[in-house]
């Protein structure tokens, strides 16, 4: 066990004492009132993050005790980072709110349902894994869930709105799809690649995990997948158990290590930030943890960096195609043009920037689960960024925001399909056949 | 508070204009200024209407009131200093009617101030003021804090562009002032008298402002300077020569400093002041006016001088300055923005001043700010937990005020008095500057119930 572990008090303290360093530098100008997506939808000072910092400095001077209305008020927060990407003092409240979230916890217990998932079936996947494959099954079986359909009077029992539209789950698991270790098919293997398929790759967008070994592979890499990776601790940590998420991040933290690995890819925008720069903050710092950190690329990054990719392996995909921003890859990871550059090199495909690409679709992963309407309210923006941009398609690098908008473009009865680049360039690389066939 | 004087503005408001809870009144008992004061209640106006009735029942229960817009203030305006209500207008923000033929608009007194550009930019119009929060502030904020910017030396400050106003009066009445027509002297000026009034005297809930052509070019300049009295001779000299630059930015060698450490901007670190010039209009007198500038800058010893041929340029000429703020922020865990403004003739006195009270007092400061208007920004770098480092820094503080009065200047440019200057208003228009106030006040709210506290203290009242 590692000497990482700490006592509940000590959490507690440590949690309060991160929060502080945060707030502490907030100048109280108001600035993240004219970029907050969710102070947008509610209008009161007490959801945008200079109202966080106060709350949280009145838990530290023990001001203010842990109240219903200061879990809610915590809870309204989308991750998004636009506000500490906008602070003019260099804050991030994001990391008060998330610290806020984990000191409650340390403070009233994690809630036992959260418990179930977080500790129980995320760390023992399986369950997941087969709940997933069952879920599967019933989808087919019960032909789509239309707007009509009387099955979506169930959706409530398990904390699901009613009019929300799923993506269809995959029947078999990428990871049960494909072997270990996945050879180069050029016959030289430039690198030896571990991938970190992430829970939806895993189990609901099954093609981008393809995409990812089939371009991978095709152009001379050896893709490793281990079996024994687990949730990268995103949702976990989101919903205040840090613990959960340091018992996560350290298991694949460990296991990606015994791989001898020459980088790790992602195709999952919190994924990448997670395995980049939020392990840190859950798993003690040293020369393996900075090796690892270093060695993690989102796809569209590495692609772009490191393939060349020559105009006669691409076919043509006859669509015009946007980019959405995910929070997680522009401002989590910096992530702008990269993803922008493969779209582009795609013959037939005409890009068409959109107005407000990068501000949040209003997913952020569990949270439109959590509080389904103001997800859907801010969606609503960027739907209508989407209609106005005159597209097929509207591509992107992460699961919960392709979920998401598809959701709500269904609700519109609109025509714009979301997709990730990834499954976008595989497409023209098969379109060709030379590289992948 | 009493729960029937809640039910009364939950009938007034509706439930959901009202808050009570604790955590909201934590969240509406500060604004940009190091005060806070919690009210007992926080209510959010969609009409003019609504206003007028909450302020006849806060005079039939003597409740104090008082006004807030998006809470950016930096000079603690908007904190209930007795408490009471806090009436926040950022929900009325319709837009009444866009007049491009007689270039006006009138808006509600919540829209935030940036909103206004991208409609009256349909009929290539703009609304010049630009303080550092119009992104984030309300323009009934600005008027009643009568806001600056960086263009204020050509397009002049709010007040210039106030044209009519609704006012709700503290005993509920409501009142529209001035006119829409280009010269009126039908009575008083009394829209003026709103303007920079710090929600002592009145409510404003709608506004018409006057708008004006967007210039169709501008021309833009870096000028370096190795000491600090040829970049304030320049700033005369350009003024002197006939030019009137719509921007003309200074940033003195520590903030220099603090900005090439946060982030390189190409600036010279062993300069000892730049300024930032931009000349706007027709093309033509654009270029012109830089040709100006330019034999201006180059007289007095400029180190450099660069002038951007490309909008990519521009910005990266402006890539420091838009940073300062955030730069300066990085140095010490927190900052004091003073907004003390002289007549520009006097600029170098200014800067060395502060300089030297910077020095006396073991503080360290960056200045930066508007050099064409003598609108300086004088930032201390401080660490409020240092309780000691505090106190002196509240020495400098009082002595640069001092220092602005002693040069003829003022003791606030654009942040307004409200608490955090309240104490130095007597030493700059003396007490019988404070007696017509005093007067003022009493006169349209004799109960003082509309932000009471602020800006200077009744008879019989004290700080």
């Amino acid at each position: 066990m590692s000497t990482y572990i700490k006592t509940q008090q000590q959490l507690a303290e440590e949690h309060l004492l991160e929060a502080a360093k945060e707030f502490e530098k907030c100048m109280k100008c108001g600035k993240c009132r004219s970029v907050c997506p969710v102070f947008k939808e509610f209008g009161n000072e007490l959801y945008v993050a200079r109202g966080k910092n106060k709350l949280a400095e009145k838990i530290v001077s023990g001001d203010l005790q842990i109240t219903d209305k200061l879990e809610q008020a915590i809870n309204e927060c989308l991750n998004c980072k636009t506000c500490s990407a906008n602070c003019p003092a260099g804050v991030s409240p994001e990391h008060v709110v998330l610290r806020l979230r984990w000191y409650i916890t340390t403070q009233k217990g994690l809630h036992y349902f959260k418990a179930l998932i977080f500790r129980q079936l995320l760390w023992r996947k399986w369950p997941i894994t087969i709940g997933c494959a069952v879920v599967a099954l019933a989808q087919r079986l019960l032909f789509g869930i239309g707007p009509k359909n009387p099955v979506r009077h169930l959706f409530p029992l398990f904390g699901f709105a009613k009019r929300r539209n799923f993506p269809q789950l995959a029947l078999r698991s990428a990871q049960s799809m494909y072997p270990e270790v996945n050879r180069s098919k050029t016959g030289e293997t430039k690198m030896r690649i571990g991938y970190f398929t992430g829970c939806a790759g895993n189990l609901i967008y099954t093609n981008v995990a393809k995409s990812v070994v089939d371009i991978l592979t095709g152009y001379g890499y050896e893709v490793v997948i281990p079996k024994k990776q687990k949730c990268n601790g995103t949702p976990v940590m989101a919903n205040g158990d840090y613990e959960g998420a340091r018992r996560l991040m350290q298991h694949n933290f460990d296991l990606f290590r015994k791989y001898d690995l020459d980088a790790i890819v992602v195709a999952c925008s919190s994924c990448g930030m997670s395995l980049k720069k939020e392990i840190k903050v859950f798993v003690e710092d040293s020369p393996e943890l900075q090796e690892f950190t270093g060695k993690v690329w989102d796809i569209n990054e590495f692609i772009d960096k490191n393939i060349e990719i020559k105009p006669e392996d691409l076919g043509p995909l006859p669509y015009k195609v946007t980019y959405h921003d995910p929070c997680h890859m522009v401002r989590g990871q910096g992530i702008k043009e990269q993803p922008r550059n493969i779209l582009k090199q795609i013959p037939g495909v005409e890009f068409k920037e959109m107005k407000n690409a990068d501000t949040c679709c209003g997913s952020a992963g569990s949270y439109c689960i959590t509080h389904y309407e103001t997800s859907i309210k801010i969606n609503d923006h960027k739907i209508k960024d989407i209609q106005d941009a005159g597209v097929d398609i509207v591509a992107t690098g992460c699961p919960t925001c392709v979920m998401h908008i598809d959701d709500n473009l269904a609700q519109h009865h609109s025509n714009e399909k979301a997709k990730f680049v990834i499954e976008l360039l595989a497409d023209s690389l098969r379109a060709k056949g030379t590289v992948i066939r | 508070m009493e729960k029937a004087v809640i039910d009364e503005l939950v009938t007034i408001f509706g439930q959901s204009n009202v808050l009570t809870d604790r955590e909201d009144m934590i969240a509406y008992s500060y604004d940009a200024a190091p005060v806070e004061v919690e009210p007992e209640a926080v209510v959010f106006p969609t009409t003019t209407e609504q206003v007028s009735r909450l302020m006849k029942l806060a005079y039939r229960v003597e409740v104090p009131v008082t006004p807030r817009g998006q809470g950016s203030g930096l000079s603690g305006g908007s904190i209930p200093l007795k408490k009471g209500i806090v009436l926040c207008m950022d929900r009325m923000t319709k837009v009444i009617e866009f007049d491009p033929a007689n270039r006006l608009i009138s808006v509600e007194a919540g829209l935030t101030t940036s909103d206004i550009d991208p409609i009256a930019a349909e009929a290539g119009l703009f609304y010049p003021p630009d303080p550092g929060s119009v992104a984030f502030s309300t323009i009934g904020g600005n008027v009643a804090e009568n806001a600056g910017g960086l263009r204020g030396l050509k397009y002049g400050v709010t007040k210039d562009y106030v044209k009519m106003l609704t006012v709700v009066l503290p005993q509920g009445d409501i009142v529209k002032l001035g006119s829409k027509c280009v010269k009126h002297v039908a009575g008083f000026n009394t829209e003026l008298m709103f303007v920079g009034s710090e929600g002592l005297l009145g409510i404003i809930t709608e506004v018409t402002l006057a708008l004006l052509p967007i210039p169709k070019h501008r021309e833009s300049a870096l000028a370096i300077f190795n000491t600090l009295d040829d970049a304030a001779q320049t700033v005369s000299d350009i003024i002197a020569a006939g030019v009137t630059p719509s921007t003309m930015e200074f940033m003195d060698n520590a903030t220099l400093n603090a900005i090439q450490n946060f982030k390189d901007c190409g600036l010279p670190r062993d300069a000892e002041a730049v300024l930032l010039i931009e000349t706007d209009g027709e093309e033509h007198s654009a270029k012109a006016e830089m040709v100006i500038v330019q034999s201006q800058v180059e007289k007095n010893n400029s180190r450099d001088f660069k002038i951007a041929q490309s909008t990519e340029e521009r910005d990266k000429l402006f890539a420091g300055r838009r940073v300062a703020l955030n730069a300066l922020a990085s140095v010490r865990p927190n900052l004091i923005l003073e907004d003390a403004t002289v007549k520009r003739s006097v600029l170098p006195e200014m800067v060395r001043g502060i300089i030297a009270i910077a020095q006396k007092y073991n503080i360290q400061v960056g200045i930066f700010g508007h050099a064409g208007d003598g609108n300086l920004h004088p930032t201390f770098l401080i660490d409020q937990k240092d309780k000691e480092e505090m106190a002196r820094c509240h020495k400098a503080v009082d002595e640069l005020f001092q220092l602005a009065i002693d040069l003829d200047g003022t003791i606030s440019g654009e942040h307004g008095i409200g608490l955090e200057k309240k104490p130095y208003l007597e030493n700059q228009i003396g007490a019988a500057g404070i007696k017509i106030l005093q007067d003022f006040k009493r006169m349209f709210d004799p109960k003082n119930l509309l932000n009471p506290g602020k800006m200077f203290d009744m008879p019989g009242e004290s700080a």
